[in-house]
């Protein structure tokens, strides 16, 4: 093997060089056999040779690599002899190293990985927004796809994908709802998406005439169906449509929702009907777009973006002024990593804040224990070492140090990914692909080589020119005010990046808290929900459907503690309907330049408002009659009463909708018949918004009971009960309206959850490191403290000094937080737009905390200063 | 006679010395160490090739490849400016090191 060029140059020198010693050996007469020996024993040990030519060459590397070897034997020895030190130092860098690894490695999978389309570069994902109703994802009707698909030159194909419920039966299981997407036949394509089993659709499955055709997503083939491949060509019924399944995705990212099941249009009866080809408002349709060759993101939204202004000019009755309706075009990468970016940035800077706290930690506890050192190398540098390799001891040590905690850390990481990744995926799907490998290995040892280096150059050599100030004689501890004065700002570092974290999780946890604790408005506890999802598609009306969800209210009604049943179109929180009604109130008039009236609709059935707990403050609620009579009834909310009615005279009134034209003419006016009590549907903190409901006719596919009891117990009866009537009902998701709150507020916990954790985690190592640097000034003071005791101070006074040392450290560190996570505020803002500031109530109560914590970290070494015992304190120098 | 061990250090002086009289080869210098010392030094020809590539590394030798007598390839050695310099110095400094230990040592025999 040659150690480099050179070495084969070399062989050829030392053959050439036996080679003329020996023929002039055969030519002086000698025998060639001993000629032979003769000339390599003159030569001497070949291996002793080549060996002496190695350190020649690397002579430098051999020794430096030697001494090293040298220090970490040596700095492995003193470290198992301070074991506390260095399993706190291991652990500490274990925390830091392996936060950042997970953090670091669910970023990586979420905005840094490409996705496995097909030249993603040149997908688009093209977003309609209403700013001015605050809706991000407004959609697209199909003549506005029309409209692109006809007139724009830099997208060579448009996909579009609409998200659908479809009651599934097939593959021998019970019916059940399953989350599915219709797509046109160039959606595949424009994707860039491959089939693992069959086909995928293609343009020949377009049209109303085509056979009705599905393709599984490969997590439901796999998770589902146990990758049965004899799935293929199976027939199953997607609500009352026949499908052949045609084919298996390969695995992707799934956008814009995660679905089971996309199949082609002639599948969903309403992507046939009238509304969806011809309205232009009746928007359900996400539009995906491929680049043609050479054309940019940048190209392509100018072009679409100039023909969504013109289509805006052309049908104004489409797009009022007031929504501020507007198109946004950017890479399907970019689009599905958006919502996660903030939250992961954030994230990343908690986990380097950790990781800032436990080296200023770990910086602290190596900086003590080379002042005691400091004879140590004293002496060494007394007996001729140079800087250099005192330098080298302390990096060994530190080295050895971090290795272990970065080995222990990545160790860490693989259960923290997993952690970190299931509370990412709440907000990019992507998060689930997390994996620790070899992009976090390098990570961890690189942040490991960081913090040795940074270590390593903490600590104060003893200098050539001042070598009688250190105390080479006595022995003892002597601490310097440098040194002291750099003790102090690590700890004070670490109490200020402490009080980021803490009043950031103190600020999540009360934002949590307050969202649990509002009041809803709704009975929780005794209302259970239950989606009885429709088996016709959405927009048909089933006229078995009307008698089916009488016969379920009247049985389940008349099971034992069941108090109520109603019907209803949305579940609150869980669907969130963009519904909107306009109107025209009688008695009401609009100030000039105000729009008419505008609040959410809500279809209910009669006894709603009692199951739901929402109170009855005028007229009667909704009774069969209303659902059959000639006269059209509402109910309003208060808001709606108050604010348009002020004098209270709502009842009786009539609202005329305005935007709920059909084909068939404006609906006629309905009368109020009742007020009822505000809740809101969307959010878990009542916002103050106007809502119209009428009476349910026929349709519906929410179901509510109300208990005597504890509702989930009423769950097999009702379901029991259900398929009795119609055995091919999926019923769906049962739950408390506590349990939608909870689930609704699980991301909000989460945060807390992981900000608190990492709170928590710092809080600890700032109690440690406080703490360790008043034990080691108290133990570096035994002497004056001794002197004090001696002249008259009481072991009180010493106590109360040493506290307050520890109070004047959490205050300034405290001071600097605010200060500095003030500063990071404003940073952030520049980047991600708005981050909420935490109030005064958690600020507060993250500075309580951490100045009881600097107490508490004091007591011990302020306990010690005044238990110094006189004497011995004077004796020991 | 009795084989004397090299002193530390003293091998690459010996080789800038035979250089000095011209460039030669690995073989030639190990030839001519035995001869100049009459046979008296110990040294293994082998220990020379270390020697003479550290010289090179230091830069008071250099060397190239080139056709020897016999027709084999071998490398020239060449003394430098560099390796003139440090021989004058060295040898300086071993010729009073010398004196000196050659008086005490002879001193009073």
């Amino acid at each position: 093997m040659p150690l480099r060029p050179g070495e084969d140059d070399l062989d050829d020198e030392i053959r050439g060089h036996l080679a003329v010693n020996i023929k002039e050996r055969i030519d002086r007469g000698e025998d060639p056999a001993s000629a032979r020996r003769a000339a390599l024993q003159e030569f001497g040990y070949m291996p002793d040779v080549r060996d002496e030519m190695r350190r020649v060459w690397y002579s430098r590397w051999y020794d430096h690599a030697e001494a090293l070897a040298r220090d970490i034997r040596f700095a492995a020895r003193s470290l198992l002899r301070a074991k506390a030190l260095s399993v706190t130092v291991v652990v500490t860098l274990a925390l830091g190293v392996g936060a950042n690894a997970a953090v670091f490695s669910v970023v990586r999978s979420v905005l840094l990985r490409p996705l496995v389309n097909r030249e993603a570069d040149r997908l688009i994902y093209i977003r309609q927004d209403a700013q001015g109703l605050g809706i991000q994802n407004l959609t697209f009707s199909v003549p506005e796809i029309t409209d692109f698909k006809s007139r724009a030159t830099t997208v060579s194909a448009f996909g579009d994908f609409s998200t659908v419920q479809f009651t599934l039966n097939g593959f021998g299981r019970e019916p059940r709802l399953v989350r599915a997407g219709v797509v046109n036949g160039s959606f595949f394509e424009v994707m860039g998406l491959r089939p693992v089993l069959g086909r995928l659709l293609g343009p020949a499955d377009d049209g109303e005439k085509a056979a009705g055709a599905a393709v599984l997503t490969h997590r439901f083939w796999k998770d589902v169906l146990n990758r049965d491949p004899s799935v293929i060509g199976q027939t199953i019924r997607l609500g009352s449509t026949p499908a052949t399944v045609i084919g298996v995705l390969e695995p992707s990212v799934p956008y814009p929702t995660e679905t089971e099941i996309i199949a082609n249009m002639v599948t969903s009866p309403h992507h046939l009907g009238a509304t969806m080809n011809t309205d232009r408002k009746h928007r359900m349709t996400d539009l995906f777009g491929r680049l043609i060759p050479g054309a940019t993101v940048d190209a392509a939204r100018a072009e679409l973006s100039s023909l969504h202004t013109s289509m805006l000019r052309e049908h104004p009755d489409a797009y009022s002024p007031q929504a501020r309706i507007g198109l946004q075009v950017r890479t399907l990468q970019e689009q599905i990593a958006s919502p996660a970016r903030t939250i992961l940035l954030v994230l990343m800077a908690a986990a380097a804040v950790v990781f800032i706290i436990a080296c200023s930690n770990v910086a602290n506890l190596i900086l003590a224990r080379s002042v005691r050192r400091e004879t140590e190398l004293a002496v060494r540098a007394a007996l001729g070492a140079s800087r250099g390799a005192l330098r080298r001891t302390l990096l060994a040590e530190s080295l050895v140090l971090c290795a272990a905690g970065a080995g222990l850390g990545l160790f860490l990481a693989g259960p923290l990914v997993s952690v970190a990744a299931s509370y990412a995926a709440r907000f990019s799907v992507r998060a689930l692909e997390s994996t620790v490998d070899a992009g976090v290995l390098w990570l961890g040892a690189g942040l490991a080589v960081l913090a040795a280096v940074l270590l390593a150059y903490i600590p104060r050599l003893p200098s050539s020119d001042r070598t009688g100030g250190l105390g080479l004689a006595t022995g003892g501890v002597r601490i310097t005010p440098g040194t002291n004065r750099r003790l102090r700002i690590f700890a004070t570092t670490q109490v200020a990046c402490t009080f980021v974290l803490l009043a950031a999780s103190a600020m999540l946890v009360t934002t949590l808290t307050a969202l649990q604790t509002a009041n809803t408005g709704y009975d929780l506890r005794h209302v259970l929900a239950i989606d009885l999802p429709d088996i016709v598609g959405p927009g048909l009306r089933d006229p078995s459907r009307e008698s089916f969800l009488q016969e379920t209210v009247r049985r389940i009604g008349e099971l034992p503690g069941v108090e109520g049943v109603a019907i209803g179109g949305s579940v609150p929180w869980r669907d969130r309907s963009t519904t909107r009604l306009q109107f025209v109130a009688e008695g009401y008039q609009p100030a000039n330049g105000e729009e008419s009236p505008t609040g959410r609709l809500r279809y209910v059935s009669p006894r709603y408002f009692a199951v739901l707990g929402v109170p009855l403050l005028a007229g009667r609620g909704f009774t069969d009659e209303d659902r059959t009579s000639k006269e059209l009834v509402a109910i309003v909310n208060r808001t709606v009463a108050q604010r348009l009615f002020p004098n209270g005279d709502a009842l009786n009134r009539r609202l005329t909708p305005t935007n709920l034209g059909t084909n068939l003419g404006s609906p006629p006016p309905s009368r109020i018949v009742g007020v009822v009590a505000d809740v809101d549907e969307d959010n878990v903190v009542q916002e103050p918004s106007m809502i119209v409901y009428y009476p349910i006719r026929g349709g519906g596919s929410r179901l509510f009971v109300r208990a005597a009891g504890d509702p989930r117990l009423l769950v097999p009866s009702v379901t029991r009960t259900i398929r009795a009537i119609s055995a091919d009902q999926a019923v769906e998701r049962p739950a408390t309206l506590e349990d939608i709150r909870t689930e609704v507020l699980a991301p909000e916990r989460l945060n807390a959850f992981v900000f608190s954790a990492l709170g928590g985690i710092a809080l600890l190592i700032s109690i440690v490191g406080v703490a360790g640097v008043l034990a080691f000034s108290v133990s570096a003071r035994t002497r004056e403290f001794g002197i004090r005791l001696a002249v008259g101070s009481t072991p009180r006074a010493l106590r109360t000094g040493v506290v307050w040392d520890g109070v004047r450290i959490a205050t300034i560190g405290i001071a600097a937080g605010a200060a500095g996570g003030y500063a990071l505020v404003r940073v952030a803002q520049s980047f991600v737009g708005t981050v909420q500031l935490p109030g005064a109530l958690p600020a507060t109560a993250a500075a309580i905390v951490l100045f009881v914590a600097a107490i508490v970290a004091s007591l011990m070494p302020a306990t010690r200063a005044s238990r110094v015992d006189v004497l011995q304190a004077l004796r020991s120098e | 006679m009795n084989k004397t061990q090299l002193l530390q250090g003293t091998l690459d002086l010996l080789i800038l010395r035979i250089l000095e009289l011209g460039p030669n080869h690995g073989w030639g210098v190990s030839n001519r160490l035995q001869q100049m010392s009459k046979d008296g030094l110990k040294t293994s020809q082998g220990s020379l090739y270390p020697a003479l590539h550290r010289l090179e590394m230091r830069g008071e030798v250099r060397s190239e490849m080139a056709a020897s007598e016999n027709n084999r390839r071998a490398r020239v050695y060449t003394i430098t400016r560099a390796g003139l310099k440090r021989l004058n110095k060295e040898t300086e400094t071993w010729q009073a090191f010398a004196l000196s230990v050659r008086r005490i040592l002879g001193a009073g025999r």
